[in-house]
């Protein structure tokens, strides 16, 4: 905790001494960042490798942007309805999802956020199709980067204290035993099927809190959201900071950004530079940028 | 409703046109998966970059097509045995998602080393002179170069099955997906086979991505959704089987080719929904072998 809270205060000033751009690369940081934390929750804590995490991204993001645009609602009070609607697309496509395994799970979840991104994409009458929603009204606070820096770093910051204490909790120890050895786990009464769709529908929930904050980031909502590259970011993220840290993939995400707008700042080429990163952390850094920092105790 | 039969057969073969060359993309994909056990996210990349050769090598004249594409193939059999050696041999004991990091990163080093080298417009390379001219089938026009692409994916599937099933390499490559250890003790050079069946997949995504080069133009995009449309093959057909990726090429390639008449704006959303209803039913796809469960 002593580093924690100078972080925090540090975070909570920064608006005050920067520029405009480099407040709104740091929200798009938290975005990411909750969006790769909620990602991990399933990937960390179930051992479940899902490609379509942008599916619950998305469908927040598009619950916010429709509801504020077709039924007049302000920005902030979409953001109940935007969990819900994601954490009950995790309900259906994790209660398929959840009963296969390794490789069949990842496929699954692919196809299921193809499937939303293909309707999405297409159904231009509802979604706007491939133009997206754009130009949405989100309000003088979430408009101002200050306001949405704060909003999102609140949300972060909530997002991961609820990881935290999810991680230690009995139910934290209960995702990791059914990951550990499913068998040993439903001898003594648990159930794994019930415990991997509760972590996948809570992870899906989180997943819609930053699709929420995307929209007021851009001021649109574009069917990318749902696109499989989208839930490559969380994966990048998450493994990029280290997978067994709480904070891992919020680190990971907060490098993320800030190197891509540094280097997309100087150079089109932010993929390659990307791709070469990559490859030379998977080579040579295995244990993410966490690892670094020290291992994670060993628990439960 | 009366339904033209000309017509019918007109769809029916653009289907299967796009059948081969999902098939030529997914097979070696498979193959790869089959062997190595490695899900690679760069396919569809390898895919791309063979229609950028084919352009590269023919110096946009359509002439070149033929002796092109067999340059193109070489190259790729080059690169895939590379990037075998140098990106992947040091992952295969990492987990999986440290490999699939790995051949993400390689699609993103491709994709933007392609408009490095050839820039982000649109190529394309038209067919060659010989097979301009539609041909046509009950009274219906055709490309005459969509008959080029089924005969060749039907040889290709053909080759493949014979080489697999009478060769030594093939019976090895074979024994490799069942059990790589057993392999070893027999004395087969695994790495060096492994290195092979690398090599092999991706020269079939490249020249996958060659032959489309007569009929459509490439763009650096192309790779994202290639992979998609690969591991849909893959995953409806069974993963590592070859029968497996003709089944699933030909079926998303009729479904896409029929779904465009009658329901033209989601015909794609049906092609995903096939595969979370495989998925479902049988994970291992219709021709797949179901995993053998190792106590």
């Amino acid at each position: 905790m002593r580093v924690w809270l100078p972080a925090l205060l540090i975070l909570l000033l920064l608006p005050l001494f920067l520029p405009r751009y480099p407040v709104e690369v740091l929200t798009q940081g938290f975005i990411l960042a909750l969006f790769a934390s909620a990602f991990n929750l399933v990937f960390f804590q179930l051992g479940l490798l899902s490609f379509g995490h942008a599916a619950f991204f998305g469908t927040g993001a598009y619950t916010t942007a429709l509801l504020v645009t077709k039924a007049g609602w302000p920005y902030l009070l979409t953001l109940p309805a935007a969990v819900l609607v994601a954490a009950l697309f995790a309900l259906v496509i994790g209660f398929f999802s959840v009963r296969t395994s390794r490789i069949y799970f990842t496929m699954l979840t692919l196809a299921f956020a193809q499937l939303l991104w293909a309707i999405v994409h297409k159904w231009y009458a509802f979604t706007g199709g491939d133009n997206g929603i754009p130009g949405i009204p989100v309000g003088s606070f979430a408009t101002s980067a200050a306001g949405l820096y704060y909003l999102a770093l609140a949300l972060l910051a909530a997002g991961l204290y609820f990881l935290y204490r999810l991680d230690r909790s009995p139910l934290g120890y209960a995702l990791r035993a059914v990951r550990d050895n499913e068998a040993r786990a439903e001898a003594i009464g648990l159930s794994p099927f019930a415990l991997r769709l509760l972590g996948f529908v809570i992870s899906g929930a989180l997943a819609g809190v930053a699709g929420f904050l995307q929209v007021a980031w851009q001021r649109s909502a574009f069917p990318d959201f749902l696109y499989w590259t989208k839930s490559a970011e969380a994966i990048i993220a998450a493994i990029l900071g280290g997978s067994e840290h709480l904070l891992g993939p919020a680190l990971g995400a907060l490098a993320f950004v800030e190197l891509g707008a540094f280097v997309q700042a100087r150079t089109e080429y932010w993929p390659l530079v990307l791709g070469l990163v990559l490859l030379f952390l998977v080579l040579f850094f295995p244990r993410g940028l966490a690892g670094l920092l020290g291992r994670r105790d060993a628990r439960g | 409703m009366e339904l033209d039969l000309g017509f019918f057969v007109q769809q029916f073969l653009t289907g299967l046109a796009t059948a081969s060359t999902l098939f030529l993309l997914a097979v070696g994909l498979s193959l790869i998966f089959g062997a190595l056990g490695i899900v690679n996210f760069a396919h569809g990349s390898f895919y791309m970059l063979g229609a950028y050769l084919l352009y590269w090598v023919a110096r946009g004249d359509p002439e070149g097509l033929w002796w092109g594409m067999a340059v193109v193939v070489a190259i790729g059999l080059v690169l895939g045995a590379l990037v075998e050696r140098i990106f992947l041999r040091p992952v295969y004991p990492r987990p999986e998602h440290h490999q699939i990091l790995l051949t993400y990163a390689l699609l993103l080093v491709i994709e933007d080393g392609v408009k490095i080298l050839f820039g982000s417009a649109y190529k394309s390379l038209g067919p060659p002179s010989a097979l301009a001219m539609p041909v046509w089938i009950l009274g219906a026009p055709f490309p005459a170069y969509y008959l080029v692409q089924i005969l060749l994916a039907a040889a290709v599937a053909v080759l493949l099955w014979l080489f697999l099933k009478r060769t030594r390499v093939g019976l090895w490559i074979r024994a490799v997906t069942q059990d790589r250890e057993m392999l070893e003790a027999l004395g087969v050079p695994v790495p060096r086979l492994l290195t092979g069946v690398f090599a092999l997949g991706i020269a079939l995504a490249v020249l996958g991505g060659a032959a489309t080069l007569p009929m459509q133009t490439v763009s650096p995009g192309v790779a994202v959704e290639a992979v998609i449309s690969a591991f849909i093959v893959v995953v409806v057909g069974g993963l590592g089987s070859i029968w497996g990726s003709l089944l699933g090429a030909f079926l998303i390639g009729e479904i896409q080719a029929f779904g465009v008449m009658i329901w033209p704006e989601f015909s794609i959303a049906f092609v995903y929904l096939l595969m979370a209803v495989v998925l479902l039913v049988r994970p291992w796809g219709l021709l797949g072998r179901p995993p053998v469960v190792r106590t």
